[in-house]
């Protein structure tokens, strides 16, 4: 399956996934009690990632419920099997969300499908929620998530104006986000609204502000994102040598 | 040996059509796959569902127009598949009615109902339009005045799960992650367990801690070895990508789909029929 993935993404593909998995990595620090959920495989990479380079006193919580899973390999799935695997103890879902609730859940990695200027995010409806143009999976724990864990960050594959509108159609979950990782750029949450912390290397201003459906205010002075450093890609390559974060993106 | 172990068929039919069911597993992994495919090969309707994290046995059922409303958090196929076609032509088509919930509301109204209570309290939820889209309602906590979003109690007619190893009695053991299933088996009026492995009760008296499920809870044992896939199961098999894919591709009509469930029939029936002689 590994082979088949790499073959049938491009280059620029393969750099982007390498580098959103690399960029959430960062975000987390060292001895955090970190989770994802279903569908994320891009969190998952940098999770074990992190445990490698910087943050190896982290503890990795997830939906199957293995505290500090060593999987064999990651799975496409990411409530798989193999998540309970090399575990010590285990947690459950029902307890992660217990966990949260109390504040004592440092970090949380959740997607969206859409993004809006002010850091919400929807994974419900497109269009009229009562007669749905497209009804999407739905938001799992996120609506419990943002407002509860210390931070959140968000992160979306497709960075266009669709995804990233001034209003959500649909808020699935806001709150405590503090930041959001796209294929373009980084974004801060900060008095409430999202601001652009940097840009990516090969990205400029202009087509950033094309691609986002919300005003920007003046990138002149933004800084760009340091690129994955040698011993992140390697790292990164160690966490996930199936390139498992691929499948986020075909 | 025989006890409560009936027939795949025979416990599908205890399903009424408008049942409340709790599924169990999360997304593809430890799903009552062949029971759902029982369900529709026998054309139930009107289902009501509940999971947190749905995929092809939500989507199955709404293929088969077996489902008029779904109580989950979550319905898709990740990152192998997307969206969950079915599911989502269902809704916007209006056959289906999702009420959405977030995961953790899911486990409150079932922990509701597991708790004897009418109702659960839920943290979270804060600035998000679910609660206001689904109808929980805000009360003033008595004590404190904080306010507090409250789940009503969702109390399914049958949690139906998966298990590695049952005994005929309905004592279960779950290797790997459990999900919602133990507190499913709690809030439901009744259980209906599919098994990998059907054991002799000593197996379960040996390590009485590691039985999930009591068999004073369980109604019904369907011997049915594979009975997740395409989905996986700790530890004897992972998710069946190959066929799950299969599977999406026959979702889009009803002939297609009678195709996949016929497909299936020998695999899903095998264990009812190699039970059936101590049955009898």
């Amino acid at each position: 399956m590994s082979v088949a993935l790499r073959e049938g993404v491009s280059e620029e593909v393969r750099a982007t996934a390498d580098r959103m998995a690399v960029f959430l990595s960062r975000f987390i620090r060292d001895g955090e009690l970190v989770f994802h959920g279903v569908a994320s495989p891009l969190p998952m990479a940098a999770i074990v990632m992190a445990r490698n380079t910087h943050a190896p006193n982290l503890t990795y919580l997830n939906i199957p419920g293995g505290v500090d899973p060593k999987p064999p390999y990651l799975p496409g799935s990411t409530v798989a099997r193999q998540l309970m695997e090399g575990a010590l103890s285990y947690f459950t879902l029902t307890e992660i969300f217990d966990l949260s609730a109390r504040g004592k859940l440092d970090l949380a990695f959740l997607g969206g499908a859409q993004i809006d200027a002010r850091g919400d995010m929807n994974l419900s409806f497109i269009g009229d929620p009562a007669a749905p143009k497209v009804r999407l999976p739905g938001g799992a724990g996120s609506a419990h998530i943002l407002p509860t864990a210390g931070r959140t960050v968000l992160w979306r594959t497709a960075h266009d104006a669709r995804s990233f509108p001034e209003r959500c159609d649909f808020v699935t979950a806001s709150g405590n986000v503090e930041a959001v990782v796209t294929p373009l750029c980084i974004f801060e949450k900060a008095d409430g609204r999202l601001r652009v912390n940097s840009i990516h290397q090969g990205v400029t201003p202009d087509a950033l502000r094309a691609a986002t459906g919300f005003d920007l205010g003046d990138l002149e002075h933004t800084p760009a994102t340091p690129e994955p450093t040698p011993a992140e890609r390697t790292a990164l390559e160690a966490a996930d040598p199936e390139g498992i974060r691929l499948r986020e993106f075909v | 040996m025989s006890g409560k172990i009936i027939s795949l068929t025979q416990a599908a039919a205890l399903v009424q059509d408008g049942d409340l069911l709790a599924l169990g597993g999360n997304a593809l992994t430890r799903i009552p796959a062949a029971f759902v495919r029982e369900l529709a090969r026998q054309r139930r309707e009107n289902l009501c569902l509940v999971k947190t994290a749905g995929a092809y046995d939500v989507d199955l059922l709404c293929a088969a127009g077996a489902v008029a409303q779904t109580q989950t958090g979550y319905v898709g196929f990740e990152n192998l598949f997307g969206l969950a076609p079915s599911y989502r032509r269902g809704v916007e088509e209006g056959r289906v009615q999702a009420v959405e919930h977030a995961c953790s509301t899911v486990i409150a109204g079932l922990r509701a109902s597991a708790y004897g209570l009418p109702s659960q309290p839920v943290a979270g939820l804060e600035g998000s339009d679910v609660a206001a889209h689904t109808g929980f309602r805000q009360v003033k906590d008595p004590y404190t005045g904080e306010p507090v979003y409250m789940v009503p109690g969702i109390r399914p007619k049958f949690a139906v799960l998966h298990v590695a190893y049952a005994d005929a009695e309905g004592n279960a053991r779950i290797e790997g992650g459990a999900f919602e299933d133990v507190l499913m088996s709690r809030a439901a009026e009744s259980v209906i367990l599919t098994a990998e492995h059907i054991e002799e009760t000593a197996f379960f008296v040996e390590k009485p801690d590691r039985t999930a499920i009591p068999a004073f809870m369980v109604q019904a044992v369907v011997h049915a070895p594979g009975g997740a896939r395409p989905g996986g199961c700790h530890p004897f098999y992972d998710i069946d990508e190959d066929a799950v894919g299969a599977y999406l591709d026959s979702a889009s009509s009803a002939e297609s789909l009678q195709t996949h469930l016929d497909s299936w029939v020998e695999r899903d029936h095998a264990g009812s029929a190699a039970a059936s002689g101590s049955v009898a």
